[in-house]
């Protein structure tokens, strides 16, 4: 802050030199509680904390992170000749104007005109089939984490990354049961996923896993709104605060489970901290016996997990991320636990 | 008879056509104003990306509060959307909506927990998601306005401004004891105290137009207040001097000239201390204050330079040294409760040219003096003593 200097310097910051007799009058730094301003409305000062201003419009987005939180895809579903179950999906990408904060629209790419793309979701040993379509202005495509062939891998110099207007087919036999994701993989990759091209990809085991009460998908991300290559909000399911303004209702005793993947792009790692409760990890999911009992996860771009766990005392719960600094730019939720 | 009624009527007819002619460009122009506001004349006249200018103008703090007062000085409205603060997506409040339109300004309000000392970085987001920064270098309550602030304002001007007028004055009666010659000296030794003053106002001026919203123009406004003053006061000047007055009336009249020129300097001064006051940037010394005493005496100096060898009432005395001071305490003020950039640069360029002008009177009044003839080197040396003491006494309180 350069404010404006006397043309004598007569105003020199850090010349302490306090007045003596004439001092006490002259400068006078007022103490006591400032005037309130015209419109000053806001909580007390005792419950300050992070949030964005405003609340963004869901239905001109076209998806709500209410509702994306529980939304999975299990595609349409047929029986081939040789028993094997046949899942059929429909994506097309869109350039889309999305509100991502209050009052900030962001020209993202979306999957299906969303943040995050649909959550596909199959058991193992499934054929998978992706109609892709591009509606977009650039060339994008569909890259899926698991076992398949190069061809369907979806990276350029693959029949898999498609120009605007064009359509193709992705298809393979769903492998290993776990937790993956898909993005777009067209170049300048960092930029394709910043946009907003990536979802989470679940493989249920053939045998299923333990029974629970409730589901969640969380896709960790960040926007940065004024394309220096840093994120300037952070969110799981992509609009900052939502579930701090809109907690997650569940009840004591219900057993959940969180299907959790991180794209964030730019930054280094990410991470899923649980308030007053311990939960199970399972690392990419590909193990039905889980590797930690913890209350805090760390994840890299592209690592995933699944998180079980229950609540004991009825209350409100943060989860948030444990880089303070993504919590407060947005990576912050509650779980709302009723008895 | 008939002749001059067709003479006149002749210039009639001639006084029409001109005003047609001088119309006519008018008429065409505004034709072509309508024909380019209709069909953009070929060009491609929407931006393509938005262009939003910001300028914060102040940042208060306050127990637990940060207010934040930001001007749209782009084209077009500027919707306020989001404000992080230290990495933290922060609530906040603004005066007037979130949308400031252009050329006006609005205030954020934050609550938050700022300690003293530490530096704080705030970023205001756009609608348009552009960035714009607000740094707190170090964290300290912002001194309120308010009775005791007006009495540290007024006080502020009484030291720099009317004691030290005053003071100067005092020497009126061992001064009118010099020789003519040394007369010279003194009104030579005013002319470079003047020009110091002024060349010390006009950088003051063009520092300050940095600072200024670009629409505003802040050199063109410097250009337009200082020639604008020196140019009014040299034909006041010479009005008086061709209504046939007195030399010695003359010679008052350049006195209240030279008052007016250091009051509107003072006042110049008064408006960057009062800005400074309210963001928090000042920090007074006595060795300071008294620093001010002692080169701001030389400003009453001047005033009494050029009627030493009359015999001006007390009166008039007292009203030029009122002239003189008393705007460094109105200055404050205005600074002080409603610090503008603009109108601080307007002042200081007033001050510049009217000083300026007053070094002019004074050349003029040297040259008509018969003893200046007898002394040029009692001119040189004056000017420079002027020069140098303001250097010298500069170097007390830079």
């Amino acid at each position: 802050m350069k404010a404006s200097l006397s043309r004598r310097d007569f105003l020199q910051a850090g010349v302490l030199t306090l007045l003596g007799t004439a001092g006490a009058a002259v400068i006078h730094r007022a103490s006591g509680e400032a005037q309130a301003p015209p419109v000053h409305q806001m909580d007390h000062g005792d419950s300050a904390m992070a949030m964005a201003v405003g609340e963004v419009d869901h239905t001109k987005n076209g998806f709500n992170p209410t509702d994306i939180v529980a939304d999975f895809d299990y595609g349409k579903a047929s029986t081939l000749e040789n028993g094997q179950t046949l899942r059929e999906y429909n994506i097309y990408t869109i350039n889309k104007d999305i509100e991502v904060v209050p009052g900030i629209v962001y020209p993202a790419w979306t999957y299906n005109g969303r943040i995050p793309g649909p959550t596909i979701r199959c058991t193992e040993g499934d054929l998978i089939r992706i109609h892709f379509r591009n509606g977009s202005s650039h060339p994008h495509s569909m890259h899926f984490h698991g076992i398949h062939t190069a061809q369907m891998d979806g990276v350029p110099g693959t029949p898999g990354v498609i120009n605007p207007g064009e359509s193709f087919t992705y298809e393979f036999e769903a492998k290993p049961f776990g937790l993956h994701l898909y993005h777009c993989h067209a170049a300048p990759l960092a930029r394709h996923i910043a946009k907003g091209l990536y979802g989470a990809f679940i493989i249920d085991p053939k045998e299923g896993r333990s029974t629970v009460d409730r589901e969640f998908v969380m896709v960790m991300s960040g926007f940065d709104i004024d394309f220096d290559d840093e994120n300037d909000f952070y969110a799981v399911n992509a609009i900052p605060f939502h579930y701090q303004l809109h907690p997650i209702q569940i009840k004591v005793g219900e057993k959940v489970r969180i299907y959790l993947v991180n794209i964030l792009e730019f930054d280094l790692i990410n991470s899923f901290h649980l308030h007053a409760n311990f939960f199970h990890y399972y690392p990419t999911g590909t193990s039905l016996t889980p590797s930690e009992y913890t209350d805090i996860i760390m994840q890299t771009q592209a690592q995933r997990g699944i998180l079980e766990f229950s609540y004991k005392y009825p209350g409100s719960y943060m989860f948030h991320a444990h880089n303070t600094e993504f919590a407060e730019l947005g990576w912050t939720g509650n779980f709302e636990v009723v008895s | 008879m008939a002749e001059r009624t067709v003479t006149a009527n002749g210039r009639k007819h001639r006084n029409w056509s001109i005003g047609v002619l001088l119309v006519l460009p008018l008429v065409i122009l505004s034709g072509v104003i309508v024909l380019f506001l209709t069909t953009g004349g070929g060009l491609e006249l929407t931006s393509p990306s938005p262009v939003e200018a910001l300028t914060i103008e102040r940042v208060r703090l306050f127990p637990n509060k940060i207010e934040i007062t930001a001007r749209n000085v782009g084209p077009e409205d500027l919707t306020i959307a989001q404000v992080i603060i230290n990495n933290a997506v922060w609530p906040y409040i603004t005066s007037n909506g979130a949308t400031i339109p252009r050329m006006r300004a609005a205030t954020i309000y934050l609550d938050y927990h700022w300690s003293y000392g530490e530096a704080y970085a705030i970023r205001l987001f756009t609608s348009n998601g552009i960035p714009f920064d607000v740094t707190i270098p170090w964290a300290f309550e912002t001194p309120e306005l308010g009775a005791k602030t007006l009495l540290s304002f007024t006080l502020i001007g009484l030291y720099v401004g009317v004691i030290p007028v005053y003071l100067g004055l005092f020497w009126f009666p061992a001064l009118r004891q010099l020789g003519r010659r040394w007369m010279i000296f003194l009104l030579a030794v005013t002319a470079g105290l003047l020009i110091f003053l002024g060349l010390d106002t006009l950088t003051e001026a063009l520092e300050q137009a940095v600072a200024m919203p670009s629409p505003l123009q802040g050199n063109g406004l410097i250009g337009i207040g200082a020639i604008g003053t020196f140019l009014l006061l040299d034909v006041i000047s010479k009005r008086q001097t061709t209504s046939g007055r007195s030399e010695a009336s003359q010679r008052l009249s350049l006195a209240y000239m030279i008052a007016i020129g250091i009051g509107l300097h003072n006042l110049g001064e008064g408006l960057a201390i009062g800005a400074a006051y309210n963001v928090g940037e000042i920090a007074l010394g006595a060795f300071l204050v008294v620093g001010f005493i002692i080169q701001n005496i030389t400003e009453g100096l001047g005033i009494i330079a050029p009627v030493l060898r009359d015999r001006p009432g007390i009166s008039h005395l007292a009203l030029m040294g009122l002239i003189g001071g008393a705007p460094a305490i109105i200055g404050s003020w205005i600074g002080g409760f409603s610090p503008s950039p603009a109108l601080a640069v307007l002042f200081l360029a007033i001050g510049a040219g009217a000083v300026f002008e007053v070094v002019y009177e004074i050349a003029k009044l040297i040259r008509k003096d018969a003893a200046y003839e007898t002394a040029p080197m009692m001119v040189f040396s004056g000017i420079m003593t002027g020069m140098l003491i303001l250097w010298i006494t500069g170097l007390l309180i830079k």
